[in-house]
Parts: C-alpha cells; structure tokens; sequence
C-alpha cells in the first residue's frame, strides 16, 4: 500500500502519526510538503516575528521525524494535478507519484484582497514561516505599521510587531470591536485594553481603500536613523533611507475608506484565509466552502481523503457548513482521515468549529460554541480579572466565553460538544467549579 | 499493559491527600516542609471535587487519542512510552496557550502558578515502587495504580467520557 500524503502540516503530520500506529501494517508513505521548513508550528509564526523564539525553536516534531517513521519527504515542491483516475499526483518539478490512498492537506492560504496597491513591497499576510522572516526583516526598519484586520491573526500580528520594536502599530478593524467572531464585547475590551498597554493603536469601522507607494513622496514609515539605503539588503529588496526618497513601489502608508491616509513602512493584511482546494477541483471533486467529504474524511474522488482547513466541515451545532479553520479540528482531522485510510471506517463527528484559545500580553481568552443564544448569563470579576459568559439554549451549555482565569475550560467545552442538561448546575458553572459539574455527571451514572 | 490511576468513587473521603501529595511531589524539596520553607507554590495535578453528598478525585485519564495532543499548537503534549500523555520533556516545550486546558473534558490541565505553563499528571511522582504519590497517599485505597484490560480500559473511558458528554 502507497500512501500520499499533500502538506505536512497539522493535518499531515497526524495522518503520518497515525498511519504508523501499531497495527498500522507496512505501508509506504510519501510526503509532499510546498514549503521548504520541516513541519512548523504555524500559530507560533507571531512569536517568530516578535524576535522571541528562533525558526527552529517552533518546529513541530524533532528533525528525525520522517526518517525514524520511514517517510519519504519531498519538501519544497508543490503537487500540481492530481489524476484520480490513473491515482496520480504531479509534482512541479516533473516528478509522478502514484498512490493507492491520497491524502489531500493542503490547508489554507491567507486572502489578499484585489486593493490597489496590494502587491507593493512592505504589504504581507502571516501565513507562513517565509511571511514572517520577510516580515521579520522589514520590521526592524519601520516605524509605522498597519494591520488590517482585528481577527486573531491580526491582532497576534500587530502585538508581535510591536515587540518586534515597530513604534507606531495601527490596526484598522471593520467592525465597531475586535474579534467581532469569537468574543462579546466585555471580553473584546479586556483585550483591547492589554492590547493598548501595549501601545497598539485601534481604528474601528474603518478599512483600507490603498496602498500607497514611496514614489516622489518622502518615506513615511520608515526610521530615518535607519543608516544608508542598500538594495537587496533584505527579501522586499528596499530598505529605509534617511531623508532620501523612496525607490518607487516600496509601501509608504495606507488610505482608509474616508480618504484618511496613516503613514506605514509596513502592512498586514489579515482579511481570512482561503481553502487550498484547486488540486480536487480540477480534478472534477467536489468542493463547498472547502473541499467535499464524507463523514469518513473522503472526497467525492476514489481512496482520495482530505483534511484540516481545506476542507468543508458541518458544525455540530448550527448544522451549517463552514470552512474549518482550526489547528485542533485539523489534527483530529489527520487521525481520523489515517484510520479510514487504513481502512478502519472511523466516522468523524460534527466539530464545534468555534474553539478558539488566545493569550495577548496577560489576557487570556477562551471563546466556545455559540456567542449568543435564547439565555445569557454572565459573571464579571474586575478584581480578579475574571470574566465568564455562558450561553444556554434550554438545559443545554451552548457556547462560552472565559477571559482572564481560564482553569477547567475544557469541562465547558465537553458539555456544549455533549449537549448534556446542566442548567441546574448554572451557579458552580457561573462560579468556575468546574470539577464539581464533571463529577456530578460522574455520580448521576 | 500500561497501568493506570483508576478511581473508586465510592470510597473517596474527600480528605485532599491525594491533591497535597501531588502538590509536594512536584515540588523542587519533594516535602511539605521544605516546599513550605522555600515558599514554593507546587500546583497538585490531581483535584479533589464535591458534588451534593459525593465526592471525588480526578485527574488525566491519559485519553487513548487524547484531546490535548490533537489541540497543542506547540506540538508540547505527547504521548511517552509508558503511555503517558505529558507536555514535559519532549521535542517542543509549552508556551501556555491553553488550547489543551480548552480541551480537557475533566478539567485535568491548569496553569502553573505564574501561568507561564500548563501543569498536568505526568506520573514525574511514583516511588521507588513505582507508585504514583496520589496513589500512595490515599489512606482509603480510593485510587488505585492497576493494569487495566482492554475492555474494561474501554467501559472505563466510557463511563467517564459518557457521564463528561464525550470527547
Ligand atoms: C498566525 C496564525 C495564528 C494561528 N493561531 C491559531 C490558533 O491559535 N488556534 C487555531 O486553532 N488555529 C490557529 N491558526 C490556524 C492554524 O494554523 C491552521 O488551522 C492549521 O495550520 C491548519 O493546518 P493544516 O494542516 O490543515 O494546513 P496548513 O497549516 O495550512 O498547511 C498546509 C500545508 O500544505 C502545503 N500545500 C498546500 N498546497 C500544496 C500543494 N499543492 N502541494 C504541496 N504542498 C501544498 C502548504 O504549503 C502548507 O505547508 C493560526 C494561523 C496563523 C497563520
Ligand atoms: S489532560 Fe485531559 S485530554 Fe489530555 S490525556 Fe489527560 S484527561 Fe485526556
Ligand atoms: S498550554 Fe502548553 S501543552 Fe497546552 S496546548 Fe499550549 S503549548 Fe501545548
């Protein structure tokens, strides 16, 4: 048995795990990995560009890893069509592989909006460990910085570049708070309140219109003590330049919608991702907000699975379908993908696909489920710097939100997934007594 | 067969030495005493809850495709030889992110006391015996340090698990 696995990220690297588990019988196993690192950790990126951690220092799994599990790794290479019915994979550089299973991980890109200007030098996304040396680079240059996007990773961006050493951090949201998705408004201001000590700046109900470049203007942006002028000395190729100019095409600031113009040497665009699906696609698979499966990880392509946020998943309470996005939902993904690759059948249960887990500064928040629902009860502690939002819908646990102490999350997390009666328990849930909620349900057995 | 830390809820007094053991036996001068004198503040790994009239310890279950590791951004949590799941001493060390405290449905991971990482059981405690100091220290035998068959290691996770709302 040949199996292929396509990117070598959370999703890929828990297939490779899982595939080599006991009784996972000899197989063959190819990796093809589009970027060049080992496995990395990619939440970890912001920490990258902060200058606290070493590229190395974020790698996923020790660098003996595909050799120890007998993989053969083609790394920096992107598979480029997919033949299902010949079970073929190109690759760019000319190779054919064929398998007998294929896994498609190909996880997500970052989306750049079609904004003049978008492609200067100086604007960036965070996606990848090659994003954050090249944003890494031009920071230490920079006095001004825009991010646009007051999502996760635009605010993990913006934070780090302001550790980084940036002076002027702006970010500019489209919603009237930040993390408009995952937190109500109490959490959202402790956030942006540590944020702020920080000293990122907020813009909101606002959005970038341009990009604007260094041509004829002087530089804006950039830090004028920042020594001589020198082409190539980094990957954009441009660098600051005292009182000189600009060379044209470097990013010099940004225009908002109402025309405000925010000097900038620097720009994260942080507007989403997008599913990498093109490979099923031409292939004829079939693909929603992501690529198509079963519930046993499968395309709708013959002994050809899918995992992790190039796929589209079914939340387990809304019933929609979303694209999945997560770190956690990718891993599970992995694992449950291998087993039905090894023919175990495992069916993958209906994710919550709201389940996030951040830490700005101090502040740490934990946003579950839904945001909102029919009863909302809510337990603010300034004192300790405790902030607890429970959703119910009936006697059900529908969603949550902890920000500040989150000890025994997981215990909510379990009841919105179960959807077990718990609203006799509101009081100790309200109160963070977690363990009593979990025993109870122990002893009601 | 791996052993685990098994819990008969029954005889659970609610006395809190199993959490103090746990507390001392991860801290730097390994007694109360000592971890007193230093004015360390171990944090236990094991938690003692009351419920009504019952009461109960719980720690990690060492989950067989264990939430935490699936969740760990860092690649920190994994799972050792001995089948213990622990974010301690492999490739990558934990950089407090809680996506694993997010995750455990017995509220089994908590941050340590400057909340710089995530604490859980890592079994770091067991005597020359090989006993885990909970184990030891519970004067009614209501944890017990056992191998456990695959089947009622299943019925077990299952009661568990089933009682929480599942995985
Ligand atoms: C800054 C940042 C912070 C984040 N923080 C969190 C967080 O706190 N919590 C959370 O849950 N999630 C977070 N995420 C999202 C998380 O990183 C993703 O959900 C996760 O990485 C998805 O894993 P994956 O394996 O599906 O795909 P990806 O990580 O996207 O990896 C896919 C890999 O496949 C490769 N590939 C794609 N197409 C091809 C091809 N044709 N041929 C060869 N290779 C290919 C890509 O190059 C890439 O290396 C964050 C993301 C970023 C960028
Ligand atoms: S910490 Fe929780 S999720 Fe992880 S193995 Fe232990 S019980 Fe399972
Ligand atoms: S807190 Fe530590 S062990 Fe837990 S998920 Fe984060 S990095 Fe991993």
């Amino acid at each position: 048995m040949h199996f292929v696995i396509i990117g070598n990220s959370a999703a890929g690297v828990a297939a490779v795990e899982t595939l080599r588990r006991p009784g996972g019988g000899a197989s063959e196993i190819t990796v093809v990995a589009g970027e060049p690192e080992t496995a990395y950790s990619r939440c970890l990126l912001p920490d990258v560009l902060a200058g606290r951690r070493a590229e190395a220092s974020i790698r996923l799994r020790p660098a003996d890893f595909y050799r120890r599990l007998g993989v053969t790794l083609f790394s920096g290479v992107r598979a480029v069509e997919l033949q299902p019915g010949e079970k073929k994979v190109l690759l760019k550089d000319g190779r054919e592989l064929t398998y007998d299973r294929l896994l498609l991980a190909t996880g997500a890109a970052a989306v750049r909006p079609e904004l003049p200007g978008v492609r200067a030098d100086g604007v960036f996304v965070l996606r990848t460990m090659a994003d954050a040396r090249a944003l890494s680079a031009v920071a230490r240059r920079v006095t001004a910085a825009v991010v646009a996007g007051g999502g996760l990773v635009g605010l993990k961006a913006a934070l780090a570049l302001k550790l980084a050493g940036v002076a002027g951090v702006t970010v500019v949201v489209a919603s009237p708070r930040l993390l408009i998705r995952q937190l109500d408004e109490r959490a959202a201001a402790m956030v942006e309140g540590e944020l702020k000590e920080f000293g990122v700046q907020f813009i909101y109900n606002a959005g970038v219109k341009e990009f604007i470049t260094g041509t004829g203007g002087r530089a804006s942006g950039w830090r004028q003590d920042g020594g001589r002028f020198s082409p190539g000395e980094h990957l954009s190729g441009h660098g600051p330049d005292g009182g000189r100019e600009l060379p044209a095409g470097c990013l010099s600031g940004v225009v908002l919608d109402d025309s405000r113009e925010l000097p900038a040497g620097l720009a994260v665009v942080a507007k989403g991702v997008r599913p990498e699906t093109e490979l099923a696609a031409r292939a004829g698979g079939r693909v929603g907000r992501g690529i198509k499966v079963d519930e046993y990880l499968c395309t709708s392509l013959p002994d050809v699975f899918a995992a992790g946020d190039c796929i589209e998943v079914t939340d387990r309470l809304t019933g929609q379908p979303v694209n999945s996005a997560l770190w956690t939902l990718a891993f599970e993904q992995g694992r449950f993908a291998a087993a039905n690759m090894l023919g175990q059948r495992r069916a993958y249960p209906a994710p919550l696909t709201r389940l996030n887990s951040a830490r700005f500064g101090a502040v740490d928040v934990i946003s579950v489920g839904r945001l909102d629902g029919p009863e909302v009860f809510t337990l603010d502690d300034p004192l300790s710097r405790t902030y607890r939002r429970l959703v119910f819908d009936g006697d059900r646990l529908a969603g949550f939100i902890l920000a500040g102490r989150v000890d025994g999350a997981g215990v909510y997390t379990a009841l919105v997934k179960s959807g077990r009666p718990v609203k006799q328990h509101i009081r100790a849930l309200l109160g963070g007594r977690t363990g009593e909620v979990a025993v109870s349900g122990l002893m009601a057995r | 067969m791996p052993k685990q830390v098994l819990i008969r809820f029954e005889r659970c007094v609610g006395c809190r030495s199993c959490q103090l053991a746990c507390a001392v036996a991860h801290s730097e001068a390994k007694s109360l005493y000592g971890a007193v004198l230093n004015g360390e503040k171990p944090r236990a790994r094991v938690f003692v809850h009351q419920a009504g009239e019952h009461k109960a310890p719980l720690n990690c279950r060492h989950c067989q495709d264990a939430p935490c590791i699936d969740a760990c951004i860092a690649g920190a949590m994994h799972r050792k030889a001995d089948d213990t799941v622990t974010n301690i001493g492999g490739e990558q060390y934990c950089t407090a992110c809680w996506m694993c405290v997010m995750v455990c449905p017995y509220g089994a991971v908590r941050s340590d006391a400057a909340g710089t990482m995530a604490v859980k059981c890592d079994r770091e405690c067991k005597d020359d015996q090989g006993v885990p100091a909970c184990v030891r220290a519970c004067p009614t035998g209501a944890l017990v340090y056992a191998e456990v068959d695959a089947y009622s290691a299943g019925r077990r996770q299952g009661v568990l698990l089933q009682a929480l709302g599942g995985v």
